[in-house]
């Protein structure tokens, strides 16, 4: 145990350091090439990448719209070795949300890459028609099951006490077809393959929007990532592909979302960016 | 938004979506005067649906004693006060409804329960409204008084659940009217659980998507009506299918109740939904308390009800209640029988208007024996 929380402080302390380090500021985001791309958001190899400051507005364009607006800005750092690109997010949250239940929503942030890096570029708000666009999307509680939290309703509502569930019924042989296939029967979303919560080994999630409302799984999941949480808020990072377009002599677009998890955010109640430029910089 | 019409407030309205009604729309009496509150409803859809992780708080179907029971806490106190009251105008609704009171930025005026609000399915339970004091009497409509209200999801005319949904996830079938959440692309925004004002739609933290009553659709579409209706021990619910007021057919047993006799009524009309479970309003709760809930035609429907003894019709087809598994869409009925029958007028169940009386003498001739009662 000592050790565990010994690690949670280098970790935090590696962390804050990481925070308070004046990093060069840059009016769009600049992935620095490197031989490898750190997915650990405490990495060293973060500490000497240029920052862009996202400034996030609140989704009022469609219904249901964010009134309030909640995290202001998101700051953003991005590494690649060619074929993978990570970007690190880091905003300030003052509380930590990430169990899932009714009335209560997790902390979150997305990365919005356009799907074509052709010109012109899609709308920043999830896209248009014929314009799509990318999106790899983290989640507190999905980072929570990574980490290690099981999927009982203990494991979320502690004091909770459960008289018996049909599939643990002791004449249903543990693991059994029959015994997944009746607990599958009261999880119709798990039964669609539609995997909104429970056990996750990823906490990050490909989507593609051809606009507001169209949100869809990627055809394939090509991005991962990992989040901690830091004495002020999130240090995220996300890793996929390098986009379409991105090279050392072309540039393309990237937005940023967050979500903030006590202030009731989630779907298009969220704050957003518009698109920054996206360049790639350092030895080929 | 679109302009569309509710009949149950006399008007035209706003809705996101334009009007579509479906082929037929599922839809249900329930008649509170019977409820004994045994919960045997909740159980039998808690049983069928909702035993798995994540849906250990869900009641698809709950019965709370009114004035004081509420699950999940408050839901309609929560609304009413939002809404900010409304007139009546006769039959014609003249307050706003939750759709053309929607803040900025929101689809539809609505309230956020919390977590602990789903924590008391039981709160004032058999509580009583006011005190019975030392030598008082009973009349009607009683002094002090509380009655049951069985609710499941309303599969309204004009959900808000499904207005709510940013993404669309929520659709009423076309073939029935059902209102389903597509378990294949919600992603738990929880938009319609704030959106319901009934408060029918329950977020599962385990899946993470959004769950409600299906109205037992695979049973429905065989002809069947859902688990809590027929088992039911106090009879009161029937299930079938409304048609619009100018359609109605007297011969199907829901259009009779709803249309003709008027003696079941919509809950909270006022919302803008036209919800498609009508309540026979208790006949002991002074009306004013049952106006609020019912809408105006509450007077009305109490004096009917109150004169079925007089009235074979009504009286007869309230005794179909709880006959048959089978959905009901015609009746009909020949003397002392009320017959149940289908769509192409089979029937299904006959039910004597008053049971038969037999009279076993504790001495029996044949046997030459005493009969003694067991307990
Ligand atoms: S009662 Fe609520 S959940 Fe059911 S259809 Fe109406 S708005 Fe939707
Ligand atoms: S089973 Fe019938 S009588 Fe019993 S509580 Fe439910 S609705 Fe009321």
């Amino acid at each position: 145990m000592q050790r565990v929380i010994g690690a949670v402080l280098v970790l935090g302390i590696t962390a804050g350091a990481s925070c308070q380090r004046a990093a060069t500021v840059t009016p769009e985001v600049v992935a620095v090439r490197a031989a490898a791309v750190p997915e650990d958001p405490g990495d060293r190899a973060w500490q000497s990448v240029p920052e862009h400051v996202a400034r996030l507005l609140v989704q009022d364009v469609v219904e249901p719209r964010l009134l309030q607006p909640s995290t202001p800005e998101v700051r953003v750092r991005a590494i690649t070795d060619g074929s993978l690109i990570a970007f690190r997010l880091e905003w300030a949250d003052a509380e930590l949300n990430d169990r899932p239940g009714p009335g209560r929503f997790a902390d979150g942030c997305a990365v919005q890459l356009p799907q074509k890096s052709a010109a012109p570029a899609p709308d920043p708000q999830m896209g248009q028609a014929g314009h799509g666009v990318q999106i790899a999307f983290w989640r507190a509680d999905w980072q929570a099951s990574v980490d290690g939290r099981g999927d009982s309703i203990t494991d979320l509502y502690p004091n909770a006490s459960i008289d018996h569930y049909p599939f643990d019924a002791p004449s249903l042989e543990r693991g059994s077809e029959t015994q997944t296939k009746m607990a599958r029967r009261f999880a119709p979303a798990d039964a669609l393959g539609n995997r909104r919560g429970g056990l996750r080994s990823s906490a990050v999630e490909d989507l593609i929007a051809e606009g507001p409302g169209t949100l869809g799984p990627a055809p394939a999941s090509v991005s991962r990532g990992r989040g901690v949480r830091t004495p002020t808020g999130w240090l995220v990072v996300i890793v996929r592909p390098v986009p379409d377009g991105l090279s050392p002599t072309s540039r393309t677009q990237v937005a940023f979302a967050v979500w903030e998890g006590s202030a009731e955010e989630a779907g298009s109640r969220k704050m957003r960016s518009g698109w920054a430029g996206l360049a790639m910089r350092g030895p080929s | 938004m679109a302009r569309v019409y509710n009949w149950q407030i006399g008007r035209e309205m706003s809705y996101w979506y334009p009007e579509s009604r479906p082929k037929r729309q599922f839809a249900a009496v329930f008649d509170t005067n019977k409820c004994i509150a045994c919960q045997t409803c909740t159980l039998a859809c808690k049983t069928t649906w909702t035993s798995g992780k994540g849906q250990e708080y869900m009641l698809w179907n709950n019965v709370e004693t009114k004035p004081y029971g509420s699950y999940p806490l408050a839901w309609d106190l929560e609304l009413l006060e939002v809404l900010n009251g409304g007139r009546w105008n006769g039959r014609t609704y003249e307050g706003e409804t939750i759709f053309e009171s929607a803040p900025a930025g929101a689809r539809v005026l609505s309230w956020r329960p919390a977590a602990e609000d789903y924590a008391y399915p039981n709160v004032g339970e058999d509580d009583c409204a006011g005190q019975v004091d030392g030598g008082a009497g009973f009349s009607l409509p009683h002094m002090a008084w509380f009655y049951y209200l069985a609710r499941i999801c309303n599969h309204c005319t004009y959900p808000a659940c499904l207005a709510s949904c940013p993404r669309g996830s929520i659709y009423k079938r076309p073939e029935d009217g059902i209102v389903l959440v597509d378990q294949g692309r919600c992603r738990g925004y929880q938009e319609c659980v704030k959106g319901c004002p009934y408060k029918k739609v329950y977020f599962n933290p385990m899946t993470g998507t959004s769950e409600k009553c299906i109205a037992c659709f695979p049973k429905v579409e065989t002809g069947l009506q859902p688990q809590c209706f027929v088992n039911c021990i106090g009879k009161i619910r029937m299930a079938g299918y409304i048609s619009r007021p100018e359609a109605a057919r007297p011969d199907n047993p829901i259009d009779y109740l709803v249309h003709v006799r008027k003696v079941a009524l919509p809950l909270y009309p006022q919302f803008g939904l036209e919800p498609n479970v009508y309540y026979i309003p208790p006949v002991h709760v002074p009306p004013a308390f049952l106006r609020q809930m019912f809408g105006p035609g509450v007077d009305d429907a109490i004096e009917t009800y109150r004169n079925a003894p007089n009235d074979p019709d009504l009286a007869g087809l309230l005794a179909l209640f709880g006959s048959s598994e089978s959905v009901m869409m015609r009746w009909a009925r020949r003397g002392d029988e009320i017959v149940g029958a289908d769509d192409r007028g089979t029937p299904l169940v006959r039910v004597l208007m008053r049971e038969p009386v037999h009279v076993r003498p504790a001495f029996d001739r044949l046997y030459q024996i005493t009969r003694t009662n067991c307990p």
